[in-house]
């Protein structure tokens, strides 16, 4: 009896233990990073008052900016840490002070944005999709705080909203030139992407961009997506090594990964397959993933960027200067460094490419996804 | 197992007045000195990462308790706990280890969603139907496992684990498919009507003082009524339950009604008192730390209030003690491990008590039997 319940007694604890274990692992890893932002304000430039603190947020003079995380940490080698990025750059180059909090259960969004407000922050980037409502929420009762929703499309009218911009990106077009680059390099015939939940509208504008570009390039490419069910849909790598793992099976030879740790995993996947970075090859998604999933270095034909860093420094600054652009400002979508696999990317088709990105950015390409 | 163990077990006031002194003493030393211990790793990990521990739980603690939207929220992260841990407590006090009280949250907290939104009441009625149909889903989602245990000898273990994953994707697909709110993107529900909505009284949230009463009332239950006994009868030892003249099936079907009931009714909290409609990222996790109060409390009632409010408060003030020092937020998380280690497996009972230390039985007896 007694070894009986000694063994129960662990087993539970064992249980909890896995259950929180994925985010405690990471605590004192990236603790550096609330440094790191201190460190980039005080080198900027103009030395006079580069604050170190947010003790004189309160002040108009000092200029704080504050970002709350979704759901996932800072280093996050994604949306957050691309945002958090964009945020402490924006905010040295105007000599402001930056800070984060890490979002750990949705249910506190609304208290963690509260948390800069009271504190006299001047600008709060809030990251992601889901934290849309409390986004708006917050911005209507706090007019004097300018918003910046990264990845939230902002359905509230400018005029009567003049505090809030939804940072969006044009996915599709990201997606368009990773699937035309496919259509274009893939020697099957087949190309695949493993993506998060075709709920959020972003996700499914990158796959349908994807197949649209793919199209363009070679009609007869076979294009096949696959997304995940909507619950856990960022954070299954499980799910897609094994989707990724099927598409090659079927003869997919370039495979597009798009979906948070999901679309991770099908990269990490890929390349340890037979013939990765030779006959077969991934697409990485949102930041160039050759720095951010090392692991997938060897696969990695190039990534379908949003430039998020780029968007949320930009508005940073417009946040400072007066010029904010209330209602959704459209950042800009790019393809990254083919970096290890540049030799097997044919000139001409590197040229194809990078018109069709110029055609993309200066509207003569549509991509003809909603 | 004596006689004499057992009695001590049962509650039943032994024959030794000092054992029984001993037993109470050990329950409530054991837990705290537990929590105390795991607060001081907690402090070395704060200050290795340069950080002045004292200040950091000043942090913590002040943000959750110094203020009046701290206590509210400590007070709503609370509810669903104690809730979720007093579904696992009925199932250990019957011998059954309800691993499935996250997905009894779940479909009950869609459940009351639906009730909640596709009718038209006056609220007199329609917030008790909205909380009662969350419980009944929730009692229903449980009793598959119930009857599977009771009339096919199924480890409930195996199937409340299994059952959370299909309750994940039923509640998925019922929140992107037939109950989806129209016209926008995300998964989830149209919000509930105002006369589901549960009030607040003043700072205090509703949903805590029916936590509160629940747990009372179950402790009441489990201790003083005849039904009560056949739950921990049935828990010690099914064998002389079934001679006493118990029905051990109909006990079992019953004790899991009622703990998804419990986990339900914290679901349909959530949905009507907090988030107001159903979105499946608002309630992970719920149910498993559920599982965590129920050891912490011993599975004691009462004792998950304490032990869901002390886990209510660190999560609260998690937020905050980034925000002002920069720690992680996960260092909380690190805390209650720790102190369920301690308790779990009975390292602290050991040190303090010897040999006299009380054996973990009612906790786990259910386990593999």
């Amino acid at each position: 009896m007694h070894r009986k319940i000694l063994v129960a007694g662990l087993g539970a604890t064992a249980l909890f233990l896995a259950a929180c274990g994925g985010g405690s692992s990471t605590s004192t890893a990236s603790s550096a990073a609330p440094a790191a932002s201190s460190a980039a304000a005080a080198a900027s430039p103009a030395a006079p008052a580069a604050p170190t603190d947010d003790s004189n947020c309160a002040d108009p003079t000092v200029i704080c900016v504050g970002l709350v995380t979704d759901t996932g940490k800072v280093d996050d080698k994604s949306f957050n840490q691309s945002a958090w990025e964009g945020a402490q750059a924006g905010a040295a180059a105007i000599n402001g002070f930056s800070k984060y909090i890490e979002t750990t259960d949705p249910k506190d969004y609304a208290a963690n944005i509260q948390q800069f407000v009271d504190k006299g922050y001047d600008t709060v980037v809030t990251v992601g999709f889901l934290m849309g409502e409390a986004t708006a929420a917050a911005a209507k009762a706090n007019p004097n705080v300018n918003f910046i929703g990264v990845d939230q499309f902002n359905a509230v009218d400018a005029a009567t909203q003049p505090n809030l911009t939804g940072l969006v990106f044009p996915e599709d077009q990201a997606g368009y030139a990773a699937g035309y680059l496919a259509g274009l390099t893939t020697k099957t015939g087949k190309i695949g992407a493993v993506l998060g939940t075709d709920t959020v509208p972003p996700v499914k504008r990158f796959g349908e961009g994807y197949q649209a570009g793919a199209k363009a390039a070679n009609p007869n490419v076979e294009v096949t997506l696959v997304y995940h069910a909507p619950d856990n849909a960022f954070n299954d790598p499980e799910w897609g090594a094994a989707e990724a793992q099927k598409q090659l099976a079927q003869g997919a030879d370039i495979i597009f990964g798009a979906g948070g740790n999901t679309g991770n995993g099908a990269l990490i996947e890929i390349a340890k397959a037979k013939g990765a970075g030779d006959t077969v090859f991934c697409i990485g998604v949102d930041t160039d993933q050759y720095n951010t999933v090392p692991q997938a270095q060897k696969c990695l034909l190039t990534s379908a960027m949003k430039l998020l860093a780029e968007g949320t420094s930009d508005l940073v600054g417009m946040a400072a200067n007066g010029s904010f652009p209330a209602g959704n400002y459209v950042g800009k979508a790019a393809l990254a460094d083919y970096h290890d696999t540049a030799s097997k990317v044919p000139a001409d088709v590197q040229q194809k490419v990078k018109d069709i990105i110029a055609g993309l950015t200066d509207g003569s390409v549509t991509t003809g996804v909603q | 197992m004596s006689a004499d163990a057992a009695q001590t077990d049962l509650g039943i006031s032994g024959p030794d007045p000092r054992r029984e002194l001993r037993t109470r003493a050990q329950a409530v030393i054991v837990p705290l000195v537990s929590v105390l211990i795991a607060f001081a790793i907690g402090g070395i990990l704060i200050w290795l990462q340069g950080v002045n521990p004292l200040v950091a739980y000043k942090v913590l603690f002040t943000a959750a308790l110094g203020n009046e939207q701290g206590l509210t929220r400590v007070m709503e992260k609370s509810t669903p706990l104690i809730l979720t841990g007093l579904a696992v407590v009925v199932g250990l006090r019957a011998g059954l280890f309800n691993i499935g009280a996250q997905g009894q949250l779940l479909v009950a907290a869609i459940g009351a969603a639906w009730a909640g939104y596709a009718f038209q009441l006056p609220a007199i009625i329609h917030l008790p139907f909205a909380l009662v149909f969350g419980m009944l889903c929730g009692a229903a989602w449980a009793s598959i496992a119930g009857v599977l245990r009771a009339y096919r000898s199924v480890s409930e273990v195996i199937t409340t684990i299994m059952l959370n994953a299909i309750a994940i994707a039923l509640v998925d697909y019922l929140a992107s498919e037939p109950l989806k709110e129209a016209d926008q993107p995300l998964t989830r529900t149209p919000a509930i009507q105002s006369t589901a909505a549960l009030p607040d009284l003043g700072i205090i949230p509703m949903g805590f003082v029916i936590a509160l009463a629940v747990a009372i009332l179950l402790g009441w239950f489990l201790s003083r009524t005849t039904g009560g006994f056949r739950f921990n009868t049935v828990g010690l030892n099914p064998n002389a339950a079934r001679y006493a003249g118990i029905s051990v099936r109909g006990t079992i079907v019953l004790a899991m009604a009622v703990s998804g009931a419990l986990a339900g009714l914290g679901g349909a909290i959530e949905t009507v008192g907090i988030t107001g409609r159903f979105e499946p990222a608002f309630n992970a996790g719920l149910g498993f730390d559920g599982i965590t109060i129920a050891l912490l409390a011993r599975a004691n009632p009462i004792a998950t209030i304490p032990a869901a409010i002390l886990v209510g408060i660190l999560r609260t003030g998690a937020a905050s003690l980034q925000f002002e020092t920069g720690i992680q937020p996960e260092v909380v998380d690190v805390i209650l491990a720790l102190t369920l280690l301690m308790v779990a497996a009975p390292i602290v009972g050991r040190l303090l008590f010897r040999n006299r230390a009380l054996k973990a039985t009612r906790v786990t007896s259910g386990w593999g039997s």
